[in-house]
């Protein structure tokens, strides 16, 4: 001890142990050492810097415990002091590493409240083990309250048995969770929140969790409910007056005889735009309807082939087009004649519209396993291939930006949807220069 | 709410006295501190013993950091026992920080107090200008490195330490078992509350007789913040104890007894 210290035993008789202790030492020793030795008897593994005479401090362990005489008074105190030098500093980086770890989560933490969204993290399992403020916020409750059953209970009653499947999936898969429901908030409200979830595998690879988000939107989905009202009420507001003009029109058309040819012609013209202005007005409200789910379907068993011949017949009147119709002529199935027709008018006005050099448009109508599939093909420019993605996509036109073409770019929309409702398939394949190929498919 | 007061702060009533003595704590131990001179009292008082929330045998779930950030909180729980037990005229003895929560609690509710033991007190442990507290701030700090290093601790509870839940770390084994185990969180907000706080000008306002208790060579509590109190508390008596140290209560209970019954008979 003397040698650890560089003390002689002279120095140290008869003064006080903790005077050999820094000032924080000895407040420590103060409160803690000495009221543990009187009253428990016994101190076991205090951790202090003792000063050796040079003032460079000495790490040690101080285990002490009493002795007694046989009036319970202390009669002696026996120390062990133990260097533990290599220790402190082993102890210190932890320490250190510590520190550092807690600061850096609390960074992280600091980050995630900024965030205008809400984000949590989960076992692998789906134990929820960190929610960020925002989240607290939202459900108005303690991060502490957030279990798993807690979150389940705030999801609206229609999009849960949704939500669980996709987390079953991502849980299986490890794929990421993208989902869109409807969250009850502190006000008792549900609002629509995008879910984000992907999983975080550690470095060594053995540890993995889920890291989510919720992004609140609700003004998204409000703008879009708004702007599918307005275009709603647009269409009927257009209706309304085409209607009449119509009704004028055909009276004047009946009157025609009584005018001149010149008129004749006006009228004529006047009709075909009317025409034109209902169909895209029929557009605009079939995409609105198909938008709400409240496309209505009359379903009943007819002949496939008949229909497009009838389909045919009626543009061949108004184009000189050669359309050529092949394929199963027998083919019956349950459906909504009258939206069906829509579609297969859709795609020959398309291929008339966009492939005007092509002379010969084929409808190719096929029995394929369970489904028949009706094709219409043209022999025109082709599409680019980029752009076949977005073809059946709402408000979307291959030649947008100067386009001699007018609409609305809601009619393969519209189309898609009937098919889908159907129960269905629609595509299209082109080639450049070659031409282009659209088909559906029904149940049968 | 009475009784959850009492469980909460682990109020221990005993003696057979109508008066009443409130034994308060200081920073770091429990009211097990008290066992050598509470026997002394039992016979004529009625004694009550409490743990401040957060220490000792107290429900540590109730304590929020918030509310005991400051020593207000810890006047709270004074005032919670004292309406819990609807305690009039108590006579307070407070050791060490709990001197300063009990001046604190006189001026809030001065009719539930008659008497007020200081024992050790220090109204500001930094020094500041003229004021000689004992401390610069680099003694503090040395402290809480000294408490840290002890709640880090040897080997073996060094892990569950620093793996454990950052929150509420595992207590070392050796801490555990002693009267003297806080939460180390709990005991590093307290210390901190303890040795920042600044009460020299709370002293004035204290309008009920109390007696400073004065240790000879306490680092913690010098001579020269005793009399400090002594001065600047108005009918404040003081006493210079033999008793070195800062904890006469434990190192010469015989002597405290003494000085405390001189004064409150």
């Amino acid at each position: 001890m003397l040698n650890w210290l560089g003390y002689t035993e002279l120095n140290l008789l008869d003064s006080r142990f903790s005077t050999l202790l820094p000032k924080g030492g000895q407040m420590h020793f103060e409160m803690f050492f000495f009221p543990m030795l009187k009253v428990d008897g016994i101190v076991k593994e205090l951790s202090y810097d003792i000063l050796r005479k040079d003032k460079t401090p000495l790490s040690v362990l101080l285990n002490a415990n009493t002795i007694l005489d046989q009036n319970g008074n202390i009669r002696a105190i026996n120390v062990v002091v133990t260097d533990v030098t290599e220790r402190r500093n082993y102890e210190k980086e932890l320490l250190k590493a510590k520190n550092l770890a807690e600061n850096e989560q609390k960074r992280l933490e600091f980050m995630a409240d900024l965030a205008p969204e809400m984000i949590w993290t989960a076992s692998s399992t789906g134990r929820i083990s960190y929610v960020n403020a925002r989240f607290c916020r939202y459900f108005d409750c303690e991060e502490k309250e957030t279990r798993t059953l807690f979150v389940l209970s705030k999801v609206h009653k229609e999009d849960l048995k949704h939500l669980l499947r996709s987390w079953y999936k991502s849980q299986s898969t490890g794929m990421e969770l993208n989902e869109t429901i409807r969250l009850i908030n502190r006000d008792g409200n549900y609002e629509w929140h995008r879910v984000k979830a992907a999983l975080f595998v550690e470095k060594n690879g053995d540890q993995t969790n889920w890291f989510g988000s919720c992004t609140n939107v609700e003004e998204h989905v409000r703008q879009l409910k708004k702007k599918d009202d307005f275009i709603n009420i647009a269409s009927h507001e257009l209706k309304t007056p085409i209607t009449s003009l119509k009704a004028v029109l055909q009276l004047m058309q009946r009157m025609k005889a009584e005018t001149s040819e010149r008129m004749s012609g006006l009228i004529d013209k006047a009709n075909h735009s009317v025409s034109r202005v209902t169909e895209m007005v029929d557009d605009l409200l079939n995409a609105s309807q198909m938008n709400e789910g409240q496309l209505k379907l009359n379903k009943k068993i007819f002949n496939v082939f008949d229909m497009i011949g009838a389909c045919v017949h009626h543009l061949r009147l108004e184009n000189n087009y050669q359309i050529s119709t092949i394929g199963d002529e027998n083919i019956c199935v349950t459906a909504d004649e009258g939206r069906i027709e829509q579609v297969v008018n859709n795609f020959i006005t398309n291929a008339i519209k966009y492939a005007p050099q092509s002379q010969l448009i084929t409808i190719n109508v096929v029995a394929i396993p369970g489904f028949v599939r009706v094709e219409v093909i043209d022999k025109g420019d082709g599409i680019q291939p980029d752009k076949i993605p977005y073809l059946f996509d709402r408000y979307y036109q291959v030649n947008s930006a100067g386009s001699k073409y007018s609409g609305l770019g809601l009619g393969l929309f519209i189309c898609a949807e009937i098919i889908r409702q159907h129960g269905g398939q629609i595509g299209a394949e082109s080639k450049i220069n070659e031409g282009s190929l659209f088909w559906f498919t029904l149940p049968l | 709410m009475q009784q959850s007061v009492l469980i909460r702060n682990n109020v221990n009533i005993t003696g057979d006295g109508k008066e009443v003595i409130l034994f308060a704590h200081g920073f770091g131990c429990d009211q097990n501190a008290w066992q050598f001179v509470v026997d002394a009292f039992i016979d004529d008082y009625k004694v009550i013993l409490f743990d401040y929330t957060g220490s000792g045998q107290s429900d540590i779930n109730q304590y929020i950091s918030a509310k005991y950030s400051t020593l207000d909180g810890y006047v709270q729980d004074v005032l919670e026992i004292c309406e819990a037990l609807d305690l009039r005229d108590v006579i307070f003895i407070g050791h060490s920080v709990s001197s300063m929560i009990g001046v604190l609690a006189a001026n809030l509710k001065p009719e539930y107090f008659s008497k007020l033991v200081l024992v050790g007190p220090s109204a500001r442990y930094l020094n500041d200008g003229d004021y000689i507290g004992g401390f610069e701030k680099d003694d503090l700090e040395n402290l809480f490195e000294f408490m840290d290093s002890n709640y880090l601790g040897w080997s073996s509870t060094m892990a569950p330490a620093i793996m454990g839940n950052a929150d509420r770390p595992a207590l070392g084994g050796f801490l555990t078992e002693s009267f003297c185990s806080t939460d180390p969180k709990v005991a590093r907000d307290f210390a901190r509350v303890t040795f920042f706080s600044d009460n020299r000008a709370d002293l004035s306002k204290l309008k009920i007789p109390s007696l400073t208790l004065q240790c000879a060579e306490d680092i913690i509590a010098p001579n020269s913040v005793g009399k400090y109190v002594h001065q600047h508390a108005p009918g404040n008596e003081i006493v210079m104890l033999n008793a070195t140290g800062h904890c006469p209560h434990i190192s010469e209970p015989e002597e405290t007894i003494r000085a405390i019954k001189a004064f409150i008979n």
